[in-house]
């Protein structure tokens, strides 16, 4: 149940934008494709809704096959980056307006109901009688949300509906969107980590015209299986140190500069000597106390600080590499240029194998292949 | 560089009959080599600000001065600033070595100082090595780079202008950027503005940060001064994420009565709130709001509603009777929605407010 794209391709001219993707989206769940600009997650999603055709592949509805079903006859509900309402009605007109259209003939009064239930669920119930243009930009895209929900169609996408929003909004909106869509369907497309950490239930990851992982957020979030997933699916970004493997004293290290070695005893049979690896690590994982027993210290110069609300991120550099720290303190008391011990957990890194960047150990444990 | 300074500015934009207060009485300082923000939300006034410091337009009243200089009245070249917008300003038809040159060359500085300078910028911001690409053929973070580029060239340039920069660059585009330009200005002690309604924005990239709303300034300081002491409830809400949770309260005795809760409050505080009356404005930030599925004594109970999982903590809204308050958990605590904790806050950790004013 949900929906199923099936080896979905799509070119424009010599450009290859989804290349065979397959992806099954759970029924009433709350997906997120996350990728970076370009890599074709609107056009996915556009396939998805049937507003546009694939050159190869099927989208299937609840186990039925609807892509040659027009836009028009699928039971969706689109919302786009840009606020599109009807600028000559009324903020009432605009959500009645799926429901005059509607075949199912609506009475006066069960439109009025349901305009005034998702008017509220809004926060719109006070602007109704105002044209699109007299709204804020906001209010513009709560109308048009409020439209895409009430025909209470099965599947909604969205398109980065955020993107064009002040960052107080963005915020409220975040919070909102997850009750009020609760019970849908929903594909919800965006390039922010945030978005995706905040309101799915499930993640795609989709780069380069491929859905590269797909799971529960907490799935992804805690086992990325791949270097550009856990590079891309935090905020700051993963901390990625390249490292050989080495032995010294009979045990086995990955050697990541100089002084910087990562333990990986017991974990021999995963992992071979002389090759490289790639070492993740969370900002919020690196600490500049040592609050857990068993963990390497490096001192790391400060390039500069950044305070962000409640917290701290840290631009460290130590060698050839920067890194990030976020400390949950907001505080200045480091300089640009101070020398600090850095802590990392062995116990909370990701290696991953340098040659095809596939996670091989997650937080001390050997990922299953 | 120049240190820029804003006096008894207000603008109000006529359209027929029509009047439209943008800018209520603006009194600014920014020093210089001093990066600052201008931040707030949409219609709050910065863009009209921002267009007044550059030259675009003349405010209804007050002074604009560039050190001592009043430019109110120089048009936008003649005042040598530089600017960077949302959109990166580069010509696609020229390589990042014809785009550097090309202010200078506009100027008929000779050839030779011409390259000294194009090699010094490029070097600076990490374009050496991309000195004969085009730009179409850079990222997204290094085009804007070429533009604030373009504006360093000019050893005259009293100020740098930044409207958005980052709005068209990626997520982690924007960690590089924010590097490169947190390095020039501490390299060149440049006077920068940074116009956004992007807390996080501002809070990163300045020293000084002006919240702006509704055409006033609300608060100026330090990133810190803003989180740590908002002096108006307008600044807690919109410095960090999720804002401070604010709340109307009554002081009864040694007691605050919120909507669908009781805190009771140490005498200290009544003593001190009672001067100012009993009605007040309450203001705590999600990260001091505790929860416990357990019963604590003094503790108030309230519903789970959302429950956000932002990966290594969680913000949980919780709902009383007519009250809604975020909480910043870690994400070891196991809850669900529609479960009920017990939750409380320290009073140390409170703002209370009069009139929009901080109080405590």
């Amino acid at each position: 149940m949900g929906i199923k794209v099936e080896n979905i391709g799509k070119s424009y001219g010599r450009k290859i934008v989804l290349n065979n993707l397959s992806m099954e989206v759970p029924s009433k769940s709350f997906t997120t494709l996350l990728a970076p600009t370009g890599s074709g997650k609107t056009t996915l999603l556009r396939i998805m809704a049937g507003i546009e055709k694939p050159d190869r592949g099927r989208v299937l509805y609840n186990g039925i096959d609807v892509t040659d079903v027009p836009v028009q006859k699928r039971s969706i509900s689109m919302v786009y980056q840009q606020f599109i309402n009807y600028p000559s009605l009324t903020v009432y007109e605009n959500v009645a307006s799926p429901l005059r259209v509607s075949k199912e003939r609506y009475s006066a009064r069960q439109i009025d109901e349901r305009v005034q239930e998702v008017a509220k669920l809004l926060k719109i119930g006070h602007v109704l009688d105002h044209l699109p243009e007299e709204l804020s930009g906001g209010e513009k895209q709560r109308t048009a949300i409020a439209r895409a929900l009430i025909k209470g169609s099965d599947f909604i996408f969205l398109d980065e509906p955020l993107a064009n929003l002040d960052y107080k909004l963005r915020e409220e909106l975040r919070g909102e969107l997850k009750t009020v869509m609760k019970g849908t369907t929903i594909v919800y497309a965006t390039p922010e980590p945030i978005d995706a950490l905040s309101m799915s239930s499930h993640i795609g990851y989709l780069n380069k015209g491929k859905i590269v992982q797909f799971g529960t957020v907490h799935e992804v979030y805690t086992l990325p299986l791949f270097v550009d997933v856990g590079h891309y699916f935090n905020d700051p970004s993963m901390n990625m140190m390249e490292g050989r493997l080495v032995k010294e004293g009979g045990k086995p290290f990955i050697s990541l500069t100089g002084d910087l070695k990562i333990e990986t005893s017991g974990l021999e049979e995963h992992l071979a000597e002389h090759k490289t690896y790639i070492v993740g690590v969370r900002p919020q994982d690196l600490s500049i106390m040592p609050d857990r027993v068993g963990m390497v210290s490096f001192e790391a110069e400060i390039d500069f600080t950044e305070i962000v609300g409640s917290s701290t991120t840290l631009h460290l550099v130590h060698g050839d590499l920067n890194l990030g720290l976020v400390v949950h303190q907001p505080e200045k008391s480091h300089r640009r240029g101070d020398t600090i011990t850095v802590y990392l957990d062995p116990q909370r890194v990701y290696v991953y194998e340098k040659d095809s960047e596939k996670l091989v150990i997650a937080q001390g444990e050997a990922v299953p292949a | 560089m120049a240190t820029i300074k804003l006096v008894d500015i207000t603008h109000t934009y006529v359209k027929g009959r029509v009047e439209t207060p943008a800018l209520r009485g603006i009194n600014l300082t920014f020093e210089e080599g001093c990066p600052s923000a201008l931040l707030g939300p949409s219609g709050c006034g910065k863009t009209t600000l921002l267009n007044i410091l550059s030259g675009l337009l003349i405010p209804s009243s007050g002074r604009v001065y560039f050190d001592d200089v009043d430019v109110t009245d120089l048009p936008t070249e003649e005042r040598n600033i530089a600017q960077v917008f949302q959109f990166p300003v580069v010509y696609d038809s020229m390589n990042v070595y014809g785009n550097l040159a090309f202010p200078l060359k506009n100027r008929k500085v000779p050839h030779r100082e011409v390259d000294q300078r194009v090699r010094e910028v490029a070097c600076l911001l990490d374009l050496i090595d991309d000195l004969d690409s085009g730009p179409r053929s850079l990222p997204a973070g290094k085009r804007q780079l070429l533009a604030l580029g373009r504006g360093l060239v000019r050893e005259d340039t009293s100020v740098i202008l930044l409207d958005e920069p980052m709005t068209q660059i990626d997520v982690h585009q924007r960690w590089f950027l924010r590097r490169e330009l947190s390095k020039v200005q501490s390299r060149l002690n440049i006077t920068m503005i940074y116009v956004t309604h992007d807390q996080y924005e501002a809070l990163t990239f300045a020293e000084k940060v002006v919240v702006m709303n509704d055409g006033l300034v609300v608060q100026e300081g330090t990133p810190e001064e803003l989180y740590r002491n908002p002096q108006h409830p307008f600044v807690g809400y919109f410095i960090g994420t999720p804002g401070m949770n604010l709340m109307e309260c009554r002081l009864e005795g040694n007691r605050l009565e919120l909507p669908g809760f009781t805190k009771s409050i140490s005498k200290a505080l009544a003593e001190k709130l009672k001067k100012h009356g009993a009605q007040f404005k309450l203001g705590v930030r999600p990260e001091y709001v505790h929860c416990d599925t357990r019963k604590h004594e003094g503790w108030f109970p309230l519903t789970v509603t959302i429950v956000e999982d932002r990966g290594e903590f969680q913000i949980i809204t919780l709902q009383g009777d007519g009250s809604s308050l975020k909480s910043q958990m870690p994400s070891t605590l196991q809850v669900t929605e529609g479960q009920q904790m017990w939750v409380n806050f320290l009073e140390e950790k409170v703002k209370v407010y009069k009139n929009d004013q901080a109080i405590v």
